[in-house]
């Protein structure tokens, strides 16, 4: 068939394959051996056996052709030998449509399962990512994209809605403790602990974020939930379009550091978990500076370090627990999950199989937001179902939202007599409040008031050297009379972290290899955000002045000879940003 | 799109069993609806909490946060999901003939 036949949104696709294809996809594209061990790792083949079209090397063969043909020499020469063919209309593109949406939740079992290490719930999200790029995808994705994009967050809360809603939880968790100090702090600046959460917990079911602030209060932990950037889920890992991924973690990641926040806590969702400290510093190509964890192993260090009691003799329910894709197989997240759970409940009961092997809750993969695919998603919900039935618990635990809404629909259709929690549910139904006094909350208060009495508490100084010595001598005096101190060994990286750091100060060396401190110097003065930081200058050779006060910019606010002493460094400092 | 059928009534709905058109909303239909929700009687909460739903999607288009309301009808969060057992997302928006809400839920 000859080129002009082709649809003009085939035409893209094709023409977007060859890029998006990466040495991971071009992998599994290639290695498939069509060997069928895939076949019995899919719940949707299990759950329809006579349908060929469910099997995972089948729907990767609806890709496979297409690389086969515009990527690969086989395809050109033999292509009917190794079965490449190309896509020209609308409905073709439809059809794949179909496959790549509706019969596969991108749980990744068939990758871990595959012999010969096809991955190809990869080469599925990228033929996701084709399609929505030219405005292929199910309604429900479209919109929840649309949000993401637009409103921040997935589920269009808009920010009053939002501040609203965690005040009423404050309110609801000082009457719980009868503690006025109960409160969720927002925007609140330097803290341990930020906390991030899935709107879905704000727009309908806020009493994860109550148990949740609950934990954090009586850990004593210095925590905040931020005022944008909250929503740690991520809708571009569904639709294949790193562009929204990266848009979306970077609001995360902006947010943290506007906060200077020392870790970024991600609450129990499996996709969020994935996308915001697995996937996100890629997509957003953002070299994220702090610490990022999984709610549950912040709940499983509370109580190691003795900041949380816990009686398990409060759930005595029998749990089972139920691994996420994303967690489980995509992020390793699954002892921590059951080492809580020992701690927590009475009764715990694994089910088969489990871990990275647990079948999925078939709601993965945006799956909950595709309507249209329902009636699918629940039959092969029966592989689920009877796994659940097996284990004889009552409540089946999960530390994914997606899968709370997965589990949830499928125990109502199949009448299951079962409940669906998070271990944030069940860990601060079993906190022992009273212990509340042991170790925390003396000490995180008593520190800052030490450092607010420094004298450059709460300033942030960036200091700029290539000689090693320099930079710890100076970060030290600095940082022992309370600056937060950034080092950079050369131009590159002193214009990166102004950017990303803003400090409140610059010292910068003059005879630098690669960019000297005059490039730097003029760089910066030149840069409209980063004009108005104050820069000394510290010098060895008072002869590189020139350097500087020929250069049609501002003069440095302040200007110091090597060596220095501490005294010197630190009274000229403190002039600079009049502190004294 | 299937079709929902319970006594005189029938309506069209989507595959979660949602309404597909909201418009063909009225008392008779939330009572069916309701019966597919584990809501075996509509009482007076259970209508002041599908009303008040109903009202909001009709001026916003949209369902309204489960803190709106918990604000405007009076009712505890507990008390909502002892209402509507599958929550106000997927519960109470149903019998109020909401159609499904978007995101992961």
């Amino acid at each position: 068939m000859s080129r002009n036949s082709r649809s003009y949104k085939a035409e893209r696709v094709i023409e977007r394959l060859t890029r998006k294809v990466n040495r991971q996809m071009a992998l599994s594209l290639a290695a498939c051996v069509h060997c069928g061990m895939c076949t019995e790792a899919c719940h949707y083949v299990l759950a329809n056996p006579d349908d060929p079209t469910y099997a995972p090397a089948y729907k990767a063969d609806r890709i496979r052709r297409l690389f086969k043909r515009h990527m690969d020499w086989t395809g050109r020469v033999i292509p009917w030998w190794v079965k490449a063919g190309s896509i020209y209309t609308d409905e073709e593109l439809n059809e794949l449509m179909d496959t790549v949406f509706g019969k596969c939740t991108n749980c990744r079992r068939c990758s871990i399962n595959c012999p010969m290490g096809v991955d190809f719930a990869v080469v599925n999200r990228m033929a996701r990512g084709l399609l929505v790029s030219v405005g292929i995808m199910p309604e429900g994705v479209a919109v929840v994209s649309k949000d993401q994009w637009e409103i921040g967050n997935q589920m269009g809360v808009l920010k009053e809605e939002y501040l609203d809603t965690l005040d009423w939880m404050s309110e609801e968790l000082q009457q719980e403790l009868k503690d006025p100090a109960a409160i969720i702090p927002i925007d609140k600046m330097d803290c341990e602990v930020v906390y991030s959460i899935n709107p879905r917990e704000v727009k309908y079911d806020p009493r994860t974020i109550a148990d949740a602030a609950k934990i954090f209060h009586i850990a004593g932990e210095n925590w905040t939930m931020p005022s944008e950037g909250w929503d740690m889920t991520n809708f571009g890992l569904f639709s294949g379009d790193d562009d929204l991924g990266g848009a979306v973690a970077r609001r995360l990641y902006e947010k943290v550091e506007e906060l200077r926040g020392k870790k970024l806590v991600i609450s129990e969702c499996g996709h969020g978990y994935r996308s915001t400290r697995c996937e996100g510093p890629n997509w957003a190509k953002y070299d994220v500076p702090f610490v990022m964890e999984s709610s549950v192993i912040t709940m499983l260090r509370y109580i190691r370090e003795g900041r949380l009691k816990v009686d398990k003799s409060k759930n005595t329910i029998p749990v089972t627990f139920h691994d996420s894709c994303n967690n489980a197989r995509s992020c390793g997240l699954f002892e921590e999950p059951r080492e809580l759970l020992s701690l927590v409940v009475e009764d715990f009961r694994e089910m088969y199989p489990n871990r990275s092997e647990n079948y999925c809750c078939t709601g993965g993969g945006g799956a909950m937001s595709m309507s249209e695919y329902t009636p699918r998603r629940l039959k092969s919900a029966i592989v689920k179902a009877e796994q659940l039935k097996a284990t004889g618990a009552k409540i089946v635990v999960t530390s994914c939202h997606n899968c709370v809404d997965g589990l949830t629909d499928l125990i109502r259709h199949y009448k299951l007599d079962m409940q669906v929690a998070q271990l944030v549910n069940l860990t601060a139904n079993a906190l022992v409040v009273e212990a509340r006094v042991a170790v925390p909350v003396e000490v995180p208060a008593a520190v800052p008031a030490v450092e607010a009495a420094l004298p450059l508490h709460g300033r942030r100084i960036l200091v700029v050297d290539d000689e090693p010595d320099i930079l710890t001598f100076f970060s030290t005096v600095l940082g022992d009379n309370g600056a937060s101190v950034t080092q950079a060994p050369d131009g590159a990286t002193c214009m990166d972290l102004a950017r990303k750091e803003k400090p409140d100060l610059i010292t910068l060396d003059l005879s630098m290899p690669g960019m000297d401190g005059g490039k730097i110097f003029e760089a910066l003065r030149n840069d409209p955000e980063l004009a108005g930081i104050p820069v000394c200058i510290i010098t060895g050779k008072p002869e590189l002045r020139r350097l500087i006060y020929d250069r049609p910019v501002p003069p440095p606010e302040g200007y110091l000879d090597k060596p220095v002493n501490d005294e010197t460094l630190l009274l000229n400092v403190r002039k600079i940003l009049k502190l004294v | 799109m299937a079709t929902f059928e319970r006594g005189n009534v029938k309506i069209e709905v989507d595959e979660d069993g949602f309404m597909a058109e909201p418009e063909k909303w009225n008392e008779e239909v939330a009572l069916a609806l309701a019966s597919t929700e584990n809501v075996m009687d509509m009482t007076e909460a259970h209508w002041k909490v599908a009303n008040y739903l109903r009202n909001y999607y009709q001026q916003f288009g949209i369902a309204p946060m489960i803190r709106k309301l918990c604000k405007e009808t009076g009712f505890s969060l507990k008390e909502i999901y002892d209402l509507y057992p599958s929550g106000p997302a997927k519960g109470a928006c149903k019998v109020a003939g909401l159609p499904k809400p978007t995101g992961c839920v």
